[in-house]
């Protein structure tokens, strides 16, 4: 339609401040759809990284601490459960599985996970099993004693380190590398790298328990064996591996033969009596603590939404405010158009179509923008906070936004339009210098 | 029998709250293809005068009929398109878009009505070869037409506002001191120009100006009635 061919020329020749506000507008934007998608991406990846675990088993404290440490290496344990109670938890009837679970060392900050072969056969993300890229699990220490010697990794652990299947490396004890803590006695071989699997999984480095008990053998406060002037025989305090128990776990994964008994279980495995090496325990699902989780961070969520409207709000009002002073100017503008026989109505169509299309661009340019950014900035995300982002087109939660913006949008075109409409009527052929 | 382009009978127009009227005129007519000025001194009612007749305003009494339509019969929309379609406007100055080049300036009534459009096509083959024809006329030379219309001069302004005015062959131009913002030599070109390329088409122009030197060019001159002195001053 001509009209809007006239719109478009017009504001093309008011490009630069239409750009400014046009920016604003995509910046909010930006930040109400990048909060809205991060934290769905994060609730979505963070369920993502136990499907298929029923419980989560640890020292009895904070429900929400125990997930975080134990699922998504966010934080340090305070206290370890005791070894002989996964035994317990095992003979437990209603249990099918366990996966025991040791942490405390690292590769180059990726967090080391002592656990057993079970966790290759029964761990699901997404509902998925496992599955490698190259190569297969490590081996059960107790069939061959060489499984003390491999190490299985995480996707994002072998793109960023550039590993190789056979390569051999040492881990680190604690978070920290330095000279006297780093594992050089007892290197590690690659025999499996794992699949993306879009939770923490990618970022860590899997060894066997009684590996992850072999490499501490000597270890005393922090420190390598070699750093102690007294120098134990190695050998002698290395017996066979079956005696390579761990005393403590930092916390077990069970599955149970039927989701229907997790409340029974649940209350069986924290009713274990206690006996003199053992803590109290607490049986966690993990659906609940994320809940709690959510809780928690629901204020900061809610917080950061606000924000994102309220400087959508502003940027909006930027929009309605430049294009009402730009109005003045364009008096004369208006004046011809009626001199040719444009109607009032026009008037009216022409500049609220030019405000909606400022704004319309702008959100466009904004939800383009939020996925480049995210995109762009989702090893960040997924590094620091565990988060694996989707790129591709908006949820439902993000459509809903879009569709209030473009609400707002059109809010915001019809007051300009409206001023303008009432000046045409009022100023004729005749508008004032 | 041809209507006449103009009539004006008992007119009285007043602004909104002001019981007194700006204006009042008994009769006034003009021919199709006549020429008429209207003079009188500032703030007489000249542009509200124009206003009726380009169907901006409505008087509170009698008649105004433009090319046999009566104006006060039509509704506000009606009124629009009547004056998209059958007239051409020139202003003191800021006729144009800034932001469109001079033909596209010229070539807006046609786009806008499709009977400017088809007139315009009937006459001359096509719009452009109308456009052509005006910028000839009023001597707009063809490598003014490309450039957009801010970066012209006020008499090149004024001449593309003639030639849009008068594109799609309208039966009135009605203009508001279309030579004022002009210096002496251009404002009687400009006159000229206007005048006989609108003869050419047999389109009637009104003029309204306080100038009372360029009168002598129209076949009819009208003076606003003197409205008694409100103040006086001792």
């Amino acid at each position: 339609m001509f009209w809007l061919n006239l719109a478009w020329k017009s504001a093309w020749s008011r490009k630069y401040s239409l750009c400014l506000v046009a920016v604003s507008v995509c910046l909010s934007v930006i930040i109400l759809l990048g909060v809205q998608q991060i934290r769905t991406d994060a609730k979505q990846s963070f369920s993502n990284a136990l499907s298929g675990v029923d419980l989560v088993v640890g020292p009895r404290g904070s429900q929400t601490d125990l997930l975080l440490y134990s699922v998504f290496q966010l934080g340090a344990p305070t206290q370890n459960m005791s070894y002989t109670d996964l035994q317990r938890i095992n003979q437990l009837p209603a249990v099918a599985w366990t996966i025991p679970i040791q942490l405390g060392d690292s590769f180059d900050g990726f967090p080391v996970m002592g656990t057993s072969i079970e966790f290759f056969k029964r761990y699901k993300s997404s509902g998925k099993d496992l599955s490698f890229q190259v190569g297969q699990s490590f081996e059960d220490p107790q069939v061959n004693a060489g499984a003390l010697m491999q190490v299985v990794i995480g996707a994002e652990v072998a793109k960023s380190k550039k590993l190789k299947l056979n390569d051999t490396f040492a881990l680190t004890h604690g978070y920290k590398a330095i000279e006297e803590t780093v594992h050089t006695d007892h290197p590690f071989k690659l025999v499996g790298i794992l699949k993306p699997t879009g939770t923490p999984l990618d970022r860590s480095v899997l060894i066997s328990l009684e590996a992850f008990e072999a490499l501490h053998v000597g270890w005393g406060m922090g420190l390598r064996p070699s750093a102690f002037d007294a120098k134990p025989d190695l050998q002698k305090d290395l017996r066979s591996v079956a005696e390579l128990k761990p005393s403590e776990l930092t916390a077990v994964w069970v599955g149970l033969h039927s989701r229907a008994t997790v409340f029974s279980a649940r209350k069986a495995i924290e009713s274990l009596r206690l006996n003199s090496t053992s803590v109290p325990l607490m049986a966690v699902l993990p659906g609940v603590a994320l809940d709690e989780l959510w809780q928690i961070v629901r204020v900061v969520e809610n917080a950061l939404i606000v924000i994102g409207a309220l400087v959508a709000v502003c940027s909006f009002l930027g929009v309605v405010s430049v294009l009402l002073v730009g109005l003045s100017a364009r008096r004369k503008e208006l004046a011809i158009y009626r001199s040719l026989g444009a109607r009032p109505a026009s008037i009216f169509m022409t500049v609220a179509w030019e405000t909606f299309l400022v704004c319309g661009v702008a959100i466009a340019a904004g939800v383009l923008g939020a996925q480049l950014l995210i995109f762009v900035f989702q090893d960040y995300l997924l590094q620091s906070f565990g988060i694996q982002t989707q790129n591709g087109w908006p949820g439902a939660d993000a459509w809903y936004s879009i569709g209030l913006l473009l609400c707002c949008a059109l809010l915001a075109s019809t007051l300009p339009a409206w001023r303008a409409y009432r000046m045409s009527l009022l100023d004729g052929l005749n508008p004032p210098n | 029998m041809t209507l006449a382009a103009l009539e004006l009978q008992n007119i009285e127009f007043s602004w909104a709250q002001q019981p007194k009227p700006l204006f009042a005129i008994a009769e006034l007519t003009l021919q199709q293809g006549e020429t008429l000025f209207i003079g009188g001194p500032s703030g007489c009612g000249k542009t509200s005068l124009l206003s009726l007749i380009t169907g901006i305003q409505v008087p509170q009494h009698g008649t105004c009929k433009v090319l046999g339509t009566a104006m006060n019969l039509l509704s506000p929309s009606d009124r629009d398109r009547f004056r998209g379609e059958h007239l051409g406007l020139i202003f003191q100055q800021f006729n144009l878009l800034p932001f469109l080049t001079v033909q596209e300036n010229i070539e807006l009534p046609s786009k806008l009505f499709d009977r400017r459009f088809k007139k315009s096509t009937e006459l001359f083959g096509s719009v452009q070869a109308h456009v052509d024809r005006l910028c000839d006329a009023l001597h707009l030379e063809p490598a003014l037409r490309q450039r957009r219309a801010n970066l012209l001069s006020v008499g090149e302004q004024q001449r593309v506002a003639a030639a849009r005015a008068l594109l799609g062959c309208p039966s009135l131009i009605v203009a508001d001191e279309p030579t004022s913002a002009l210096d002496e030599e251009n404002k009687i070109d400009f006159l000229n120009l206007l005048l006989s390329t609108a003869s050419a088409q047999n389109t009637s122009v009104i003029t309204v100006s306080h100038d009372m030197r360029i009168a002598s060019k129209f076949d009819r001159v009208f003076l606003m009635p003197r409205r008694e002195p409100q103040h006086v001053l001792a």
